[in-house]
């Protein structure tokens, strides 16, 4: 009986976590008459793909997909490179006056800046730069934005790595770069790998500044494209739910790839689960 | 192992030339990026804009005083925060505690429960959106299905029920992170405090307050501390949902600067109202890192 009451609360949870993920792509199936159905249609309707066709081929969500794309790898690369490179030197070397320790810190809090607090100024940089409405401009703060969580997911797979593997490189006459390129690098790689997909998640997910800084077909991102959709007076649900639908394929399936480094990464590499 | 680090200590300047040069791109961008917005916008927010160009004054800080949206807005963020705290925290705990000890269902669940999670914020303001309205919401139709009346559950259109609308997704969305975070900390437990608390004659209960609960202060410590900050500047969900509707029934701090600053065009007192929210922040962040950092010193 315990058993069975354990069971239930564990398929309740299940359920309630996944319907509504369901209920959205059904809409994103359904004909506009089904929508509306009463009672809902759950299960049985008769699917179609117009609203995926007029998503993608009548409206621009295909380039705001491109658009996502785009800045989501090249803020992403950016902020890796930085990221790794400043990870390394605060987990092997210590600065004067306990820097090392202090930057660290430093680099994290920048982390926990509340979005809103930095978009305002933000956005008035890019609009004195004339970066308004390009991807530029979401590439630079997204850069920024995974810097802090690149430094510390790195600095934290550097430091479980033993010393003995550069002295021995450096011994053997590699340079310091040498030795990061040829022996740490490869065996960080799973780590570097997980990192880098969070940061894909982050950028791709991200939705302020994307929504403060862009307001032109050319550059909006795809959950910007898909907000402006809700907050108009007729909205096309079938239109949203498909290009919600769209969004969130990539997002499941890297999320799948790094579930083992996923609480450490959701924790900003302070639960190693 | 502490050779490098001593050798580079002990060493000339141009030892420590290297690492510094490591680290030094990703100080510039975070010094242009995170440290000069930061100070331009408290620039901005000691400036008014008048028929004789800008002048610097006080007035976008006073005027917080007296400001009843910014009030409301504040009470907003924090009866938010709270309410969704305690609903993902005691839901989270309950059912890492119910899948710790259980091993074959627990990797299928993990994996179900990302879902969640892991969706694009807009994703789940729309998901919501279709699952709350009041015509052809998953929600009330079903319901309605089992012969409840669903008339007086509008969810979005009335106050109350938008408030609640936005704290329900917020534990939908996260409750699943305080889980993951929860479960992890529960397995890094290891055995014996609960062999010799089995041996001693504890009870189930004396066992989880005496053994489990102070193990899994860290685990619990940082899954409140991310949370918190989280939901302090909670912004996309209730846009999407209701754009801090009905009236201004939902509209949290970010919410009031987005409006401010992007609709009203009065940046200083977005910025104003900005450090506010700063400030709130660093001093809750503040008092969850000490209380791990005392957790780890004892």
């Amino acid at each position: 009986m315990k058993r069975f009451g354990k069971y239930l609360v564990l398929i309740v949870a299940l359920v309630a976590a996944v319907a509504p993920v369901y209920w959205m792509l059904t809409i994103s199936f359904k004909s506009e008459v089904d929508h509306f159905a009463s009672p809902p249609a759950w299960f049985v309707f008769s699917p179609t793909l117009e609203h995926y066709l007029d998503a993608f081929v009548n409206r621009s969500f295909g380039q705001y997909l491109l658009t996502s794309a785009i800045v989501a790898v090249s803020s992403t690369l950016t902020a890796l490179v930085i990221g790794t490179l400043a990870a390394y030197s605060l987990a092997r070397f210590r600065l004067p006056y306990n820097l090392d320790n202090k930057l660290s810190l430093w680099i994290l809090s920048t982390r926990m800046f509340p979005a809103i607090v930095t978009a305002v100024p933000l956005f008035m940089m890019m609009r004195d730069l004339r970066l308004l409405n390009t991807k530029l401009s979401l590439v630079i703060v997204y850069t920024a934005f995974n810097l802090p969580f690149v430094v510390w997911m790195m600095r934290g797979f550097f430091a479980e790595l033993p010393r003995d593997l550069e002295e021995a490189a450096l011994v053997d006459g590699d340079s310091r770069i040498g030795a990061l390129w040829r022996i740490i690098l490869p065996l960080v790689a799973p780590g570097l790998a997980a990192t880098a997909v969070f940061c894909l998640i982050v950028s791709w997910n991200e939705f302020l500044f994307a929504l403060v800084l862009t307001q032109t077909d050319e550059a909006i991102t795809l959950p910007v494209g898909i907000a402006g959709r809700v907050t108009q007076y007729e909205i096309k649900w079938g239109v949203m739910s498909a290009a919600g639908a769209v969004a969130l394929v990539p997002i499941l399936v890297f999320a799948l790839a790094v579930q083992k480094y996923l609480v450490r990464g959701l924790s900003l590499g302070a639960v190693k689960g | 192992m502490l050779k490098l680090k001593r050798s580079s200590n002990a060493a000339s300047r141009r030892a420590l030339l290297f690492p510094i040069l490591l680290i030094a791109p990703a100080l510039l961008v975070l010094l242009s990026l995170s440290i000069y917005p930061l100070i331009y916008s408290i620039t901005v927010s000691f400036q008014t804009e008048t028929a004789s160009g800008l002048v610097w004054t006080l007035k976008n800080f006073t005027r917080l005083l007296t400001d009843g949206f910014f009030l409301t807005a504040m009470l907003h963020t924090l009866v938010f925060a709270i309410a969704a705290l305690v609903l993902e925290f005691s839901i989270g705990l309950g059912l890492a505690l119910l899948l710790n000890s259980q091993t074959r269902a627990r990797g299928f669940f993990r994996a179900t429960l990302l879902v969640p999670m892991m969706l694009p914020t807009v994703v789940v303001g729309v998901v919501w959106r279709l699952m709350l309205n009041p015509n052809f919401g998953a929600i009330n139709g079903t319901l309605k299905r089992v012969g409840l009346n669903t008339d007086v559950l509008t969810w979005t259109a009335s106050p109350r029920l938008a408030f609640l609308s936005v704290v329900i997704v917020d534990v939908w969305q996260w409750t699943p992170f305080v889980f993951l975070v929860l479960l992890a900390g529960l397995q890094a437990i290891p055995q014996e405090p609960y062999e010799a608390a089995l041996i001693d004659g504890s009870n189930r209960w004396q066992t989880f307050r005496h053994v489990t609960l102070p193990l899994l202060k860290p685990a619990i410590l940082i899954a409140l501390l991310l949370r918190t900050m989280d939901l302090l500047r909670v912004f996309d969900q209730i846009f999407i949902l209701t754009e801090g509707g009905p009236g201004f029934a939902t509209e949290t701090i970010s919410l009031y600067i987005y409006r401010t600053a992007f609709r009203f065009f009065d940046f200083g007192y977005a910025a104003a109202m900005s450090f506010v929210l700063l400030a709130l922040t660093n001093v809750i962040s503040t008092i969850y890192i000490r209380l791990l950092q005392s957790k780890e010193a004892t």
